[in-house]
């Protein structure tokens, strides 16, 4: 939930200029929210940390390069620090086996409280198929780890997601 | 490569979805420098999926966070303006095509550029291969590995990593076809470290040179158990 009255882009703004309090700033504001994305993705505290920490550089050299037509900085923000995240997830799956029991467990989603367009547009998808996103986009699941988190066949969950992905299209334009 | 809107779109979902392999998610990285729809569907699609990440819950983050941060940026002030003074021996570092095939090229290629101009006093010997280790997320070099012969190589750090009290640094090798990485030792954070390669086959392009996190006596399997803090491959300099 964005915090009304704080100037996510006048900061990065400031950061582009080198001003450090405005990082700060960020900081203050979101690193708590930040850290429990990071968390959900990464599955350990540390690693998350690092990952914050690593986001946090990026937004700092990348400031200047933040576009106000594609998005709001609030959002940048937050894309920049998941695909660390998932970028980490997927590059360190490669030649460091991770342990699969994560320490920050994935629980069930709970949707209710929680409103906006993209709420009330999961609700119209089933719920195995919810699940495969809400998986995905909280958790970083792959497709693969989706699959046996659910007992469904990998074919059948890469198919849901493309549908899915088609019929939230349509439901938020 | 012509690429329809939709699967653009496709593509786009999947990309901020997370589903996407490493391998696809270089290539959407890659793309999204120079594809303005392939920018704008994707940011489109994380327009859509923002609110999703009220599902995770805040977490605070630990005390020290912010102090390890700030480390970062002051670094980082020191480095750049450094990178941008003239350089005044000319050799195969002012190469530009070398570090355009080097990962994370611009602020990399800056950094480093910066870092070893600073550090160096002796003039260069011949060098074989080069690699930059970069931190895997930021793309924040830490590590130059020169290997002035193929029998023996040279791990440079461009900083002090940060590694928590109870662990240690490990330092890897992979090349095309091994089946496992191979250990070449522990490393302290901020020291060069001489490795020979007699037990080895000779260096190779593209050989993967990685450092994770490990317990301190190094990790207990003989294979890496922990995250990689610094990655990259060998480049053959000219």
């Amino acid at each position: 939930m964005p915090e009304p009255g704080f100037d996510y882009e006048a900061c990065l703004t400031a950061c582009a200029q080198g001003d450090h309090q405005a990082l700060r700033d960020l900081y203050t504001q979101e690193s708590a929210r930040l850290l429990g994305v990071a968390r959900r993705i990464a599955g350990d505290n540390a690693l998350a940390e690092d990952i914050v920490h690593d986001a946090f550089i990026r937004i700092w050299t990348k400031a200047a390069s933040f576009d106000p037509a594609l998005g709001t900085a609030r959002g940048w923000i937050f894309s920049v620090t998941r695909h660390l995240a998932l970028n980490f997830m997927r590059n360190s799956a490669r030649l460091v086996s991770i342990s699969q029991d994560h320490e920050v467990a994935s629980s069930g989603f709970d949707l209710h409280g929680h409103s906006g367009r993209i709420y009330d547009c999961l609700e119209q998808l089933p719920p195995a198929r919810r699940d495969c996103l809400l998986h995905a986009y909280v958790d970083g699941y792959s497709h693969g780890q989706i699959a046996e988190k659910l007992g469904t066949p990998l074919g059948t969950v890469k198919a849901w997601i493309k549908r899915s992905l088609a019929a939230l299209r349509e439901c938020m334009g | 490569m012509n690429t329809s809107p939709d699967d653009n779109d496709q593509l786009a979902g999947e990309y901020v979805l997370g589903t996407l392999t490493a391998e696809q998610r270089r290539e959407v990285e890659q793309r999204l420098a120079v594809d303005a729809d392939l920018r704008l569907a994707v940011a489109s699609w994380e327009r859509r999926l923002l609110e999703l990440t009220d599902l995770a819950p805040p977490h605070p983050p630990s005390t020290h966070l912010w102090g390890r941060i700030e480390r970062s940026l002051d670094a980082l002030d020191q480095s750049v303006p450094a990178a941008s003074a003239p350089a005044t021996a000319p050799s195969w570092w002012d190469r530009l095509a070398l570090w355009r095939g080097l990962a994370g090229a611009g602020l990399a290629a800056t950094l480093v550029l910066g870092s070893v101009l600073l550090t160096r006093t002796t003039p260069l010997p011949e060098t074989a291969y080069l690699v930059v280790l970069v931190a895997p997320q930021s793309q924040a070099p830490g590590w130059v590995i020169q290997a002035s012969s193929p029998r023996e190589i040279q791990l440079i750090p461009l900083g002090v990593a940060q590694v928590p009290a109870d662990k240690a640094l490990q330092f890897w090798t992979k090349a095309e076809g091994w089946q496992a990485p191979v250990s070449l030792g522990l490393v302290k954070p901020g020291q060069r470290l001489q490795v020979p390669l007699d037990q080895l086959p000779p260096l190779t392009p593209d050989q993967l040179f990685e450092l994770t996190l490990e317990n301190p006596g190094g990790s207990p399997t003989g294979k890496p158990t922990g995250p990689i803090q610094f990655i990259g491959r060998a480049v053959k300099v000219l």
